[in-house]
């Protein structure tokens, strides 16, 4: 298997308050990892550092062996377009949009596909995550469940290498959450490399691996292997999971 | 109260910028309204309390050569609604004769194309005055230079001005400036000096050339009219212009009323963008607001209430920008009142300016006042709901752009969404537009003022026609010997392209009343050829006539109408061809190219077009030390600056100060608009970032969507200004009752369609790229942390 993403020597501080200390990972290609810790372990810190999204105080964050912890803003956000997909706790689609807008948007800024083929693939994404028929809908009159299905198929839209999740479902009631997880699931699936912030055992347990944060270091990490949607198996790695973070007070 | 003065307080510590912002609009409008009040009221008493001081003639006509006093005595006195006439003597001299020693160099006023005029203090009426508007004594030796000649040429009390002429040397030291009612302005082509009665007699006869302004004073003045035909009919001196009382204020106030016509458009577009920036501004703040509303309302405060914690602060911040507003207009007024000072002179501000501001200042107080509760009405329709649940805005129409961007094939995507957002999100882009739209107005409007002012054409409203020199002839014993002189340079000169030659004589009509009138038709080939005309055209044929406009107003008839002309005992029918503006002598004549061989002249003047290698200036001083006295040579461009020279001058001043504004105003607005649009958008730009776009791309769509308003304000002003731009200048030129009804505003393309266009165009964009600096900070994380 490929590495990814190589985290070394990331440290981050805002001011005087050390967030993270010396953070050192690899994730492999089609991995799926999940990120946990008490509040202020540093865990959102963490992903919008090796996200982009925010910069590291020190250390290297390099996807498919490029340093994007040192980018200027142009090239970063080509990164972010070509490479990576994110998911936030809420969907923060554009208001000016529709659902179908708000999807094609980073395929067409992308321009690496014509925009009908744009077009044609967020049709696919909108079947598969079951939102096609709210697709002209304006995202004021469509549930969260949809919105958050919405976010991921713009996430999705440019094939991107590795798709990160900031607590994807927290905002979701229990059923929507796990139809997101699911699409997630099969998202990590077709290969795509997923990295998610979660408190939620439930999601985490979708996860192969597990990194357990602590006052900005990682603490521990749990394989749980490849998750295959078998309802009785996910039963059983949720109660591992709930096991082992027990262990850590959690 | 007190909870409701410490919301205000702590309001006023949270959102410093939208507030400064509200008072800076407060105090805008509330100055520009005073300052109007200010000048328009101080133009008028200025000028009417000069006119009442210094009591110009209802009827003036000048004459050169002899008069019988006894004679016009003998009239004056029979004709019923004279209250008073003078023979006033003026001693001619040219501009030459005139040397000024001064404390920093010497010059002599050659190059004055005015007519310079000695005389002495009247007794009571058409008196010359100082600034206070006080009778100007002049002690032997001393000098009043009138304010004309003291701009012209920047002289100072003390210097001294020697006159020579022939053998005769005087020195005499500047003791006054003089304002004179009549001849205030390079419009009037005489200006007058005073000097004591002792040196006046002194140089009668010695200098110059004697002119008679004989004056009249009516019970009315607009009896003047009817009393020019008498007088002219009676055989009395009329050897010069007549002039009546309306004209002389109109060539004396034009260059003020034009500057108070442009400041006063000016202030009114300038007062309607405050109070569309404060709505704006209210709009923005109470977005910002609307949680607490929601919350406030959520605990039970009732709709009053709400409204009255967000009315107080406004009141209190309209009371503060009106105070300041009205205190800036008050010790600013005099910038703007400066020339009406120099030219109308120095009159204290009466109380009832005083009053009248300050009635204007609590009105605008009061309009906010009304305009915030209208505003803030607004609150009532907000649910809780809305504000705490849903977290809409007060903008109704907040839902997605239909027209799907998916359906876009080419368009680059920032372009695209700029494009779409100020296309169908129009109404939250319309304050820009709106401000650019009346910039362009507020600068076009007294641009093309200033050109049509400037360019040669214009004289042709005053009803001369554009030539290289004119030639005049006027009446007096020498009249045809002087005429056979000028045709003799005429024919003789090789310089001369073409000439035309217009004879002057005086025929009568009926006027509306059917009483019998006197009109001046200039009559030639070439008559009446190339002035503009307000209806119809230039004669053709010879039993066509044309009138000006004050004559055709007076005689009540338009073009096409038939005339009854009245001469040597004959009457003959005129078809009258066209109506045209005039404004000289006094702007009652008429235009034809019948030869009326049966009467005598009263005037010949040539216009004359000299070969393209001729000197023009050169020519007119050539052909004037040939003809001699009697006889008046002007290079026509050389004229009409002097003539029209003080307005453009003073337009120019204006015309600079309007356009910084309107381009600090574009560029205030936008950094404003765009600092509350960017708080309001702070969300979307950092989803946009976060999906990868990058600063840059959201600059550009900013770019874009401010460039796009930019240009529809830009070309919707260009329109407006095609548009309303002469038909504002028309109406106010009709309501003021002068000779000149039409005005074609000139439109100086390079001016209104690329510099203009292009300097609001970059200054906003400027001013758009300097504010979106500040979208650097703009990140996803932060709106996922509030």
């Amino acid at each position: 298997m490929k590495t990814i993403l190589k985290v070394q020597n990331l440290c981050k501080s805002f001011e005087d308050t050390q967030v993270l200390n010396n953070i050192n990972f690899e994730v492999e290609e089609g991995e799926f990892i999940a990120i946990m810790g008490q509040s202020g372990s540093g865990k959102s810190t963490l992903l919008y550092s090796i996200s982009g999204m925010d910069r590291p105080t020190s250390g290297n964050v390099l996807l498919c062996g490029k340093d994007i912890s040192k980018l200027d803003d142009e090239k970063t956000s080509e990164v972010r377009l070509k490479q990576m997909g994110f998911i936030f706790q809420h969907s923060y689609l554009l208001k000016n949009l529709s659902i179908r807008d708000n999807i094609v948007l980073p395929g067409f800024k992308l321009g690496k596909l014509s925009r009908e083929q744009v077009n044609q693939n967020a049709d696919t994404l909108m079947v598969k995550t079951g939102i096609d028929s709210v697709a002209e809908h304006d995202i004021k009159k469509v549930s969260g469940g949809q919105l958050q299905r919405a976010a991921i198929c713009r996430a999705l839209i440019n094939q991107p290498d590795i798709l990160f999740g900031d607590e994807p479902t927290g905002a979701l009631n229990s059923s929507t959450s796990r139809e997101v997880l699911d699409i997630i699931n099969a998202v990590n699936t077709e290969g795509t490399t997923v990295i998610i912030v979660t408190h939620d055992v439930k999601v985490a347990a979708r996860a192969g691996t597990v990194i357990f944060l602590m006052d900005g270091n990682i603490h521990d990490k749990l394989t749980l292997g490849k998750h295959d949607g078998d309802e009785e198996k996910t039963l059983f790695r949720e109660k591992r999971l709930y096991e082992w973070l027990e262990e850590k007070a959690f | 109260m007190e909870m409701n003065w410490l919301i205000v307080k702590n309001d006023f510590k949270r959102n410093k910028v939208i507030n400064l912002a509200l008072l800076l609009f407060m105090m805008f409008s509330a100055g520009l309204a005073v300052s109007s009040v200010i000048m328009g009221v101080q133009t008028f008493t200025s000028i009417s309390e000069l006119y009442e001081k210094a009591q110009p003639p209802h009827f003036l006509q000048m004459h050169k050569g002899e008069i019988n006093q006894e004679k016009i005595d003998a009239f004056m006195s029979d004709y019923e609604g004279i209250t008073y006439w003078q023979t006033i003597t003026m001693i001619n001299v040219h501009g030459e004769s005139l040397t000024v020693v001064g404390n920093k160099d010497t010059y002599n006023l050659f190059d004055c194309r005015l007519g310079i005029g000695l005389v002495k203090q009247n007794e009571t009426k058409d008196l010359l005055l100082n600034s206070k508007h006080e009778k100007v004594i002049i002690d032997e030796g001393e000098i009043g230079i009138p304010v004309l000649l003291k701009e012209m040429y920047g002289m100072e009390i003390g210097d001294h001005v020697i006159l020579t002429h022939n053998d005769v040397q005087k020195k005499f030291v500047i003791k006054e400036f003089i304002l004179d009612s009549q001849m205030n302005s390079p419009m009037v082509s005489s200006t007058r000096i005073l000097l004591s009665h002792e040196d006046f007699d002194m140089l009668k006869g010695q200098v110059g050339e004697k002119e008679y302004l004989i004056e009249a004073y009516f019970t009315n003045s607009k009896e003047a009219s009817d009393f020019q035909t008498a007088y002219e009919n009676a055989g009395l001196p009329q050897n010069g212009q007549a002039v009546t009382y309306a004209m002389i204020f109109l060539l004396s106030a034009i260059t003020d009323i034009t500057t108070v016509f442009v400041l006063l458009l000016v202030s009114i577009l300038l007062i309607i963008v405050s109070f569309i920036c404060v709505k704006f501004t209210i709009m923005a703040a109470l977005e910002e607001e609307f949680t607490e509303i929601g919350t406030m309302k959520a605990i039970g405060l009732p709709f009053a209430d709400i409204r009255d914690i967000y009315l107080n602060k406004y009141r209190i911040l309209a009371m503060v920008g009106v105070i300041i507003g009205y205190i800036l207009a008050l010790s600013t007024s005099s910038i703007f009142t400066n020339h009406i000072r120099t030219t109308f002179g120095n009159i204290r501000m009466s109380p009832a300016v005083v009053i009248l501001s300050l009635v204007v200042g609590c009105f605008v107080f009061l309009l906010i006042n009304y305009y915030c509760k209208k505003v803030l009405k607004k609150i009532k329709k907000v649910t809780v709901v809305d504000a705490l649940v849903r977290g809409k805005g007060f903008d109704k129409d907040n839902g997605h752009i239909k027209d799907g961007l998916y359906k876009s094939k080419k368009l680059p995507v920032n372009w695209l969404m700029a494009i779409r957002e100020v296309f169908y999100k129009f109404k939250n882009w319309i304050i820009v537009f709106a401000v650019v739209l009346i910039a362009v107005l507020m600068i076009m409007v007294p641009v093309n003022l200033m050109n049509t002012f400037e360019v040669p054409e214009f004289i042709t409203y005053m009803g001369s026609s554009l030539e290289d020199i004119l030639i005049e002839v006027e009446n007096g014993e020498n009249l045809e010997t002087n005429y056979g002189r000028v045709i003799q340079v005429l024919e003789s000169d090789a310089g001369i392209e073409s000439y035309y030659e217009y004879r002057r004589v005086r025929v009568q009509t009926t006027d509306a009343e059917d009483e019998l009138k006197n009109l001046h038709i200039d009559s030639g080939d070439n008559s009446g050829n190339q002035l503009k005309y307000i209806s119809g055209k230039a004669p053709d044929e010879e039993n066509e006539i044309a009138i000006s406009y004050l004559n055709a107003n007076e005689i009540g008839k338009d073009a096409g109408d038939t005339i009854v002309l009245f001469y040597d005992d004959k009457e003959k029918e005129f078809v009258i061809s066209g109506i045209y503006q005039d404004v000289t002598s006094g702007g009652y004549t008429a235009k034809s190219k019948y030869d009326f061989s049966e009467l005598t002249s009263e005037k010949y003047s040539f216009s004359v077009n000299l070969k393209d290698n001729i000197e023009v200036e050169k020519k007119a001083d050539e052909w004037s030390e040939i003809i001699g006295p009697g006889v008046t040579v002007d290079p026509m461009e050389a004229f009409i600056n002097q003539t029209l020279g003080g307005v453009v001058k003073q337009l120019k001043t204006i015309v600079s100060l309007i356009v910084i504004i309107g381009a600090c105003l574009v560029m205030l607005i936008t950094v404003l608009f765009l600092k509350l649009r960017l708080a309001k958008d702070l969300s979307e730009i950092a989803v946009l970032k976060a999906i990868g776009f990058s600063e840059l791309d959201i600059k550009k769509q900013y770019l874009i969507k401010i460039g796009c308003i930019s240009i529809a304000g830009i070309l919707a002003g260009i329109i407006l200004t095609d548009v309303l731009g002469e038909k504002i200048v028309n109406l106010v030129l009709s309501i003021s009752g002068l000779g000149v009804k039409k005005v074609e505003l000139i439109v100086d393309p390079l001016v209104q369609y690329i510099l203009v266009p292009l300097l609001l165009l970059t200054l906003m964009l400027l001013a758009t790229w300097i504010v979106l600096r500040t979208i650097k900070r703009y990140n996803i994380i932060s709106i996922i942390n509030e």
